[in-house]
């Protein structure tokens, strides 16, 4: 309990301390630590309601009185510091008289709908009640009601945004959700109106409460004032069980509990597992709210085989025989090259290396890949990219950094969690951030300085900061020799104007990169999706030379899906890092000899007809693919297209066998976070209808055609092991890498250039089929600054047609008002809008004309 | 001859002695029931076969909180709720087993709002075991009953809200 304490250990073990008596016992704590966090760190139970670990305290419910020797009255220990020499008591008389009395104040308002509120069973009040309270009211009078137009329903509830509910009678005020929306979501759709006995927490006024974190207030409310709406009145609390889960939207590996029921093997909802390590105990929506596709009904039930032209439904050993049967059919006529795999990197780590034993060894093809939304791979080893990828990274860092550099990413949108680290180091340390994107983000508001340059130019802006610190003279001379001959522009000024940046923002941030005493350099999907992904992370590595920021903090590219590091460590890209391959190697007897390809050069090769047979697993890259139409062309030029999923897709509409996938919740699994950190997740049912973990299926694949996988379970996982264990971390060089850029012209008619990104409620094509998520956002929409919607004279909710050289996707508009730019963001994955049909795999930059639709 | 008179004694005067526990019964009030015809009344506290009551109004007081079926010590209640157009919380599914049911009357005294009793019925062979599971459509009295016997005595909650009825 001793992590309780809000300041960094680092500096505690350093700051002064005090010491006080808690019940007899005597404590040594860090000066600052309030009376309740010293007590919580004995093991001493202290009632509370307003008070919260990750936030400030405010001591608004008075619950967490103690009796402090020499001081007049009973003291709110929440919001008592704690002193050299004090003597509390959590448990005299007094004290609980006090909370007694603090019980029945609260109560005197709180309607007694227990029966009806879905927080009976798990609510603070009720427990507290039952150890503190009085067992009878001498409350007589009528309770105090909130009426919505004068109208008394028996619930009062009034719903604030897309799922949650308020019942404002049942609020005792302590204000956590406020607070929490405030302090650790930085949003503010959420406040406290009027005064005394008729306050009442609610939205603010025309707005509602849809922030990519809402669903946590829900869950920190201590009474039923705040309920879902995807748990409200299904089951209660008490009938149900809990499996320990990892969430598969982001790749943070955010902790959660499955809330499921064993009977009629249902999953209810999902919540959040602290651990401070990675989460603090907050989750997304996405995380909260993506679980439904698990329930949907419309799920695959069996193999479907594709018969005379119609997918039919077949038995799981037909399927399994007919995949084997082609499989080594092509083998032997073609050759084990034509036959490529791709894989989901959000399955777990024996599944992900299940598949690449099952390529490399079973079919013996040297084509395995997990990266389905990176256009343009390298045909051969990248070396800074894959430098900057392989770097350790800790989630837990960010907080002490007082330094933290967002670029090339849309932090809210892609990394959640990480986005609240960063705000929790600004709003509790104080930590300086700097956004530096080709789009105005929404995390810019907690930014000392936004830079938002010219997309395409991202190299440019790296050595802007580089060329700034020089000419500042902020790094040593000796550090900065021969950097200057080897990047572009000559000078800073010349790279901001290319970039068009202001010089003075640079300026700040080579400043502050090299005053700066733990630095966090994170690096983007909007990098690593970018078709030039080298040079880019060739300017960072010289960046991270030039100030040495390895020695004094992070620069990690962050990894984007929940396995994406996994599928790293586990060698599942065509050239694995030389330690991995060599550990595989060894596992595997030998290593294909035939060329590596990656996801490109598979579809290049498909194309040709090269590769004759495709395995997909749990992905749909006709709508992740940056090439819509590239990659349509591709796979159905396959003579033989397996496709693993969970529902049905535009990708499983064109495969030869259908198998259905068993979901991240029905099987147990080990998945590696973007720190490298391996966390284990529990089955929470069994597979529904006839669907298969990723690894039966494989593994039955493989018996199939005769050359089983693994002798045993162990051995299995000892060589998961063993492979994980493997040094993957890459050394920098130690010279400086050279940065060419070559600007190119952007065409005449296509002048605006897109983004496609995932939306902060919406990850994968699963979720998608979460009912609460689509009460969020429901379809693509293309997100526009007020300027551009001006320019355009289109209003929000319009429907316009986007339109590139590639193709043309018709979506209503959404106008932000943080963006600040003419760049447009478009979220992919909804089959409502194939928005990838925009993008064109060879282009860095895909922009597009936007013209409004006549209705 | 001596014979023949003792036989006819036997007859006479030992049969009727023998009979006259038989006879005398012949003109009491019988103890037994002519069930299925006559039904025997029952206690007024007898536990017998479960119902769900009504508002006056004519919606369903029971809630689907689940404290009955927390309380049953056989297990034998099952229940999922649902949410009205009105939004409020209702029983979508209600079941009793009353194979497993042992008529101890918990989920009675747990009900928080009134609604489950255990009336006098006592009759319930079936020639199915499917037939012993009780839905709510079972269950549920078709009117509102002004006279319930059972009503309990209103509790303190009332006087702070008025009564139920007048909450809703």
């Amino acid at each position: 309990m001793a992590t309780e304490t809000k300041k960094d250990t680092r500096t505690a073990q350093q700051a002064p301390t005090v010491t006080l008596t808690i019940d007899g016992q005597e404590v040594t704590v860090p000066k600052g630590t309030t009376v309740l966090e010293a007590a919580l760190g004995m093991g001493i139970h202290v009632p509370t309601f307003c008070w919260h670990p990750k936030l400030k305290s405010v001591g608004a419910c008075r619950m967490c009185y103690v009796e402090i020797e020499k001081m007049p009255k009973l003291a709110v220990s929440c919001a008592t510091e704690a002193m050299d020499g004090m003597v509390v008591h959590t448990d005299s008389d007094l004290v609980k008289r006090g909370r007694k009395a603090v019980i029945e104040f609260i109560l005197a308002n709180h309607p007694l709908d227990c029966p009806t509120c879905d927080k009976g069973g798990e609510c603070d009040l009720q427990d507290l009640t039952f150890k503190h309270g009085f067992d009878d009211s001498r409350y007589d009078f009528l309770k105090m009601r909130f009426t919505e137009g004068a109208v008394h329903t028996t619930f009062d509830d009034v719903r604030i945004g897309p799922e949650i509910i308020l019942n404002r009678n049942r609020c005792i005020l302590c204000y956590k959700c406020v607070r929490a929306n405030k302090e650790a979501f930085g949003e503010y759709d959420l406040g406290a109106f009027e005064r005394g006995n008729i306050t009442e927490i609610n939205a603010a006024p025309g707005r509602e409460v849809s922030n990519p974190f809402s669903g946590n207030l829900v869950e920190i409310c201590p009474v039923g004032a705040l309920t879902n709406t995807d748990w409200r009145y299904k089951i209660r609390v008490w009938l149900t069980k809990q499996a320990r889960s990892i969430c598969p939207f982001t790749s943070s590996g955010t902790n959660t509990l499955l809330w499921k029921e064993d009977h009629q093997q249902k999953i209810f909802r999902c919540t959040s597992r602290r651990n401070d390590d990675i989460d603090d105990g907050w989750i997304a929506d996405v995380t909260r709210y993506g679980w439904s596709y698990v329930m949907a009904e419309d799920r695959l039930q069996t193999p479907l085989v594709k018969k005379e032209g119609k997918q039919v439904p077949v038995s799981w050993e037909e399927a399994i025989d007919l995949v084997a049967r082609r499989l080594t059919e092509i083998d032997d006529t073609k050759g084990n090259v034509c036959i490529g795999g791709l894989i989901n990197p959000q399955l777990d780590n024996e599944s992900l290396h299940a598949f690449n034993k099952f390529m490399r060894v079973t079919i013996g093809a040297n084509n395995v890949d997990h990266r389905l939304d990176y256009p343009m791979l390298p045909a051969q080893g990248d070396t800074a990219y894959s430098i900057l990828s392989s770097q350790p990274f800790s989630i837990a860092d960010i907080d002490t950094s007082d330094v933290i550099v967002s670029f090339g990413s849309d932090m809210l949108k892609e990394h959640p969690n990480e986005y609240l680290r960063m705000r929790k180091a600004y709003m509790f340390r104080q930590a300086k951030v700097f956004t530096i994107n080709p789009y105005a983000v929404k995390n810019a508001d907690i930014a000392s300085v936004d830079v938002v340059y010219a997309p395409g130019t991202d190299e440019i802006v790296v050595n802007a900061i580089c060329l700034a610190a020089i000419e500042e003279k902020l790094v040593d001379a000796g550090r900065a020799a021969g950097l200057k001959d080897k990047i572009v522009p000559n000078s800073a000024a010349e790279a901001a104007e290319t970039a068009g940046v202001e010089l003075d923002d640079i300026k700040i941030i080579a400043r502050s990169l090299a005053d700066g005493k733990q630095v966090t350099f994170l690096v983007g999907e909007l990098v690593a999706r970018c078709a030039e992904r080298e040079p880019i992370a060739a300017a960072i590595a010289n960046l991270n030379r030039l100030f040495g920021l390895t020695d004094k903090g992070q620069v990690a590219r962050l990894a984007r899906y929940a396995n994406s590091k996994g599928a790293e460590k586990l060698g599942l890209t065509p050239f694995p890092a030389p330690e991995v391959k060599a550990k595989l190697e060894r596992i595997f007897g030998g290593w294909p000899e035939n060329e590596a390809l990656t996801t490109d050069k598979m579809l290049v090769q498909m194309n040709k007809e090269a590769i004759n047979a495709g395995l997909v697993v749990g992905a749909n890259p006709l709508l992740l693919y940056p090439d819509r139409e590239f990659a349509r062309e591709c796979l159905e030029r396959l003579d033989f297209l397996v496709v693993c999923d969970s529902f049905e897709t535009e990708t499983t509409a064109i495969a030869d066998v259908v198998l259905p996938l068993a979901s991240w919740a029905e099987y147990a699994g080990d998945y590696v976070n973007l720190e490298g950190r391996t966390q284990h997740a529990e089955a929470a049912i069994k597979p529904r209808f006839h669907s298969r973990p990723a690894l039966e299926i494989i593994e039955q694949l493989a018996r199939a055609m005769d050359k089983p996988l693994f002798e045993s379970a162990d051995e299995r996982r000892r060589e998961v092991a063993e492979v994980l264990a493997a040094q993957a971390v890459l050394p920098w060089p130690n010279d400086y890498f050279e940065v060419s850029f070559d600007n190119a012209a952007a065409d005449s008619e296509y002048t605006i250039p897109v983004f496609v990104g995932d939306d902060p409620h919406h990850a994968g094509h699963l979720t998608e089929k979460s009912p609460s998520l689509s009460n969020f956002v429901s379809e693509a929409y293309v997100e526009m600054s007020i300027e551009l919607a001006a320019k355009l004279d289109v209003k929000a909710g319009d429907s316009v047609r986007v339109e590139s050289e590639a193709g043309k996707v018709i979506v209503p508009v959404k106008v932000s008002d943080y963006l600040d730019t003419d760049a447009v963001f478009l979220p992919r994955n909804f089959s409502s809008a194939q928005v990838n049909s925009l993008l064109m795999r060879k282009k860095r930059v895909n922009r597009v004309k936007i013209t409004r639709v006549a209705d | 001859m001596k014979e023949i008179f003792k036989a006819l004694g036997n007859v006479v005067i030992k049969m009727p002695q023998g009979f006259y526990v038989t006879f005398k019964h012949l003109f009491k009030k019988p103890v037994t029931l002519d069930y299925p015809r006559k039904k025997k009344p029952m206690a007024p506290r007898y536990r017998g076969k479960h119902y769900l009551e009504r508002y006056d109004d004519g919606t369903e007081r029971c809630v689907c909180c689940g404290l009955c079926a927390a309380a049953c010590p056989a297990d034998a209640i099952y229940m999922e709720p649902e949410e009205t157009e009105k939004g409020e919380r209702k029983a979508r599914v209600y079941e009793i087993n009353l194979l497993r049911c042992i008529f101890c009357g918990f989920c009675e005294e747990a009900c928080p709002e009134e609604a489950i009793f255990l009336g006098q019925e006592y009759e319930f062979s079936a020639d199915d075991r499917n037939k012993f599971i009780w839905t709510k459509e079972d269950m549920l009295v078709p009117h509102p009953r002004k006279d319930n016997p059972f009503k309990k005595i209103l509790r303190r909650v009332r006087k702070v809200y008025g009564t139920p009825e007048a909450t809703r």
